[in-house]
């Protein structure tokens, strides 16, 4: 059997099935009769904004918050009636790391391990070679309570990979973390993937769910939109044609191009105009012709591809600033 | 069936372990359970005439009231409010464990406490039935290590949980017999102090120190601490399962 081959078989196991999952709070339906499976190793994303149910989901399937209705599974293990069995296999990163501040990062894994039942031995070795490659194995006699946001992240992603889990459930990752921490996480989520890792993933930022994930699922007000790959998602939005270019100037430039043959839509990114046009080949040289009438130099012209940000908003019908309002409210809340 | 519920208690010890490493020296910790018996003590009996024998189980049954439900005022609300909580929630554990966990490190807290208490009161009396002294305080750590329990569950932050914890317990030492007798309260107030578990508690400890035991009474001392133990595990469980409900 060829790697191909042996890849599609791998995915038909079921690592995650939803079913009719529903969240009622206090005059709120978080997350409405929501279906889905994740394959064994996969990475899944869960695509939303803020309030749409993404964290309230990933309660449910792993034992934090009960369901109103439905059930979800993992390995056929039925997260209400046989919790204990379902939990042995998981994982799981939440978006505010909840290691405790008070032990040593050392004391932290162990306990985990402990909870797991990693037997003394292997939890030894095992949380060098994690906290190692963390860059915390120097640190890990320290108080956690002194460690910065990322340094607690890496900690705590390294204490759920203690008991080696087959499936591992990621709530924001990345959020409020310098570059090189989220790169650093980025890749590591890749590599424990590639290694037969199942991740599901909960993210905000777009491009991330987009250079990760192999499906992604999009939900809004408690409702899965779509669940598909980013490529055929992209591809629902492919009708229209992009064009970006910059001048020389900026200056009430947005509507005169709006007045060119072909062009529906007319959005200025930056120093940047993204035109919306079903007529590319058309469309370029009328750009230039205009540019001559205006005076101006053309700095730069590019065709773009429809992003996932693209099929994002066509899907929810929400601007992308959402999300990025979500990630400001989210760091505002924790500097309180 | 028989190796999930060994694996259970195994882990319940492992959270007891942990709570007692993090809780032990937290400010709240020392300052309830430590100084708060013995400043009750001295506010009440000063200038009073107070035997020792008839004080110390009343000062050692409070070490135990406030030590092992001081940490629990601390232990939960904390640890659901920074999320730790929910990291055992996700871990392969019952509900039911995670209550045992925090129960031990209570039941250890009051024991140490009560203990050291009893040494400290040594060069004044000692009790005339040391044995069964240590077991009416481990059955006191016990039931107040639930009640604390009980008390902290619905919370989410220490503030919230600590005041009302400590109310019901100052009010408690009032009642149950710890600075006067039980007996030379008005009937009615009789029957408040025998719907404490604190009662029972002072009683089988002064029975322990005066040596003149009725082990019929004393049995009941322990039977009815044990089992408002139970009830306020039982209320504890529900109350936390409603809030993850």
């Amino acid at each position: 059997m060829n790697v191909a081959a042996a890849k599609r078989v791998k995915y038909i196991e079921v690592a995650i099935k939803v079913h009719d999952l529903t969240k009622h709070f206090p005059n709120i339906l978080a997350v409405d009769h929501i279906n889905f499976e994740v394959y064994r190793g996969e990475l899944f994303g869960f695509l939303g904004p803020n309030g749409a149910g993404k964290t309230t989901t990933i309660n449910m399937i792993t034992g934090i918050t009960k369901p109103t209705s439905g059930t979800a599974f993992i390995l056929d293990h039925n997260v209400i009636k046989d919790p204990i069995r379902a939990k042995e296999h998981i994982g799981v990163v939440p978006d505010v790391p909840n290691v405790y501040d008070e032990m040593t990062a050392w004391d932290n894994i162990n306990f985990n391990a402990k909870l797991h039942g990693v037997p003394t031995e292997k939890r030894i070795n095992r949380a060098r070679e994690l906290l190692e490659p963390f860059g915390l194995y120097d640190r890990r006699n320290d108080r956690v309570g002194t460690f910065s946001r990322g340094m607690k992240k890496r900690l705590m992603i390294a204490a759920v990979l203690i008991h080696e889990p087959e499936i591992l459930f990621l709530d924001e990752p990345t959020t409020g973390l310098d570059v090189q921490s989220s790169r650093h996480i980025r890749t590591m989520i890749k590599e424990l993937n590639g290694q037969g890792t199942t991740v599901f993933l909960t993210t905000h930022y777009i491009e991330e769910a987009d250079q990760l994930c192999q499906r992604i699922a999009i939900i809004d007000r408690g409702k899965i939109i779509t669940i598909d790959n980013p490529e055929k998602l992209k591809a629902m939005v492919q009708v229209e044609h992009m064009i970006e270019v910059s001048f020389d100037r900026i200056d009430g430039i947005a509507n005169n191009l709006k007045g060119l043959k072909h062009v529906n839509e007319v959005v200025a990114t930056g120093d940047k105009f993204r035109l919306y046009t079903e007529e590319i080949s058309a469309t370029l040289p009328l750009i230039f012709d205009f540019a001559k009438k205006n005076h101006l130099k053309v700095i730069s012209v590019n065709t773009l591809k429809p992003t996932l940000e693209d099929a994002f908003v066509k899907l929810t019908g929400l601007r992308p600033e959402i999300m990025d309002m979500e990630k400001d409210n989210i760091r505002s809340h924790e500097a309180k | 069936m028989g190796k999930v519920w060994i694996e259970d208690i195994k882990r319940a010890v492992y959270i007891a372990e942990k709570d007692i490493k993090i809780y032990f020296f937290k400010g709240p910790n020392l300052t309830f359970g430590l100084l708060l018996p013995a400043v009750l003590y001295l506010a009440f009996a000063v200038g009073r005439t107070a035997e020792p024998i008839f004080a110390i189980p009343g000062v050692v049954a409070m070490a135990a009231l406030f030590g092992a439900g001081a940490i629990q005022s601390v232990s939960l609300p904390l640890e659901r409010r920074t999320g730790t909580f929910n990291m055992i929630l996700t871990a392969p554990i019952s509900l039911h464990a995670i209550i045992l966990g925090k129960t031990l490190a209570g039941l250890f807290f009051g024991t140490v406490l009560s203990l050291a208490y009893t040494a400290i009161m040594t060069p004044f009396t000692q009790p005339s039935n040391l044995c069964l002294f240590l077991v009416g305080i481990v059955f006191s750590s016990f039931v107040f290590s639930a009640f604390g329990l009980f008390l902290s569950a619905p919370f989410r932050d220490i503030p919230q949980a600590m005041p009302p914890a400590t109310v019901v317990r100052i009010i408690m030492v009032f009642f149950c017999g710890v600075f006067t007798s039980v007996e030379t309260l008005p009937i009615a107030l009789r029957a408040v102090a025998y719907s404490f578990p604190l009662t029972y508690s002072v009683d089988a400890l002064r029975q322990a120190m005066y040596g003149s035991i009725n082990i019929q009474i004393f049995l009941i001392d322990l039977t009815v601490q044990f089992f408002y133990a139970i009830a306020f595990l039982v209320a504890a469980i529900k109350i936390v399962k409603r809030t993850i409900e």
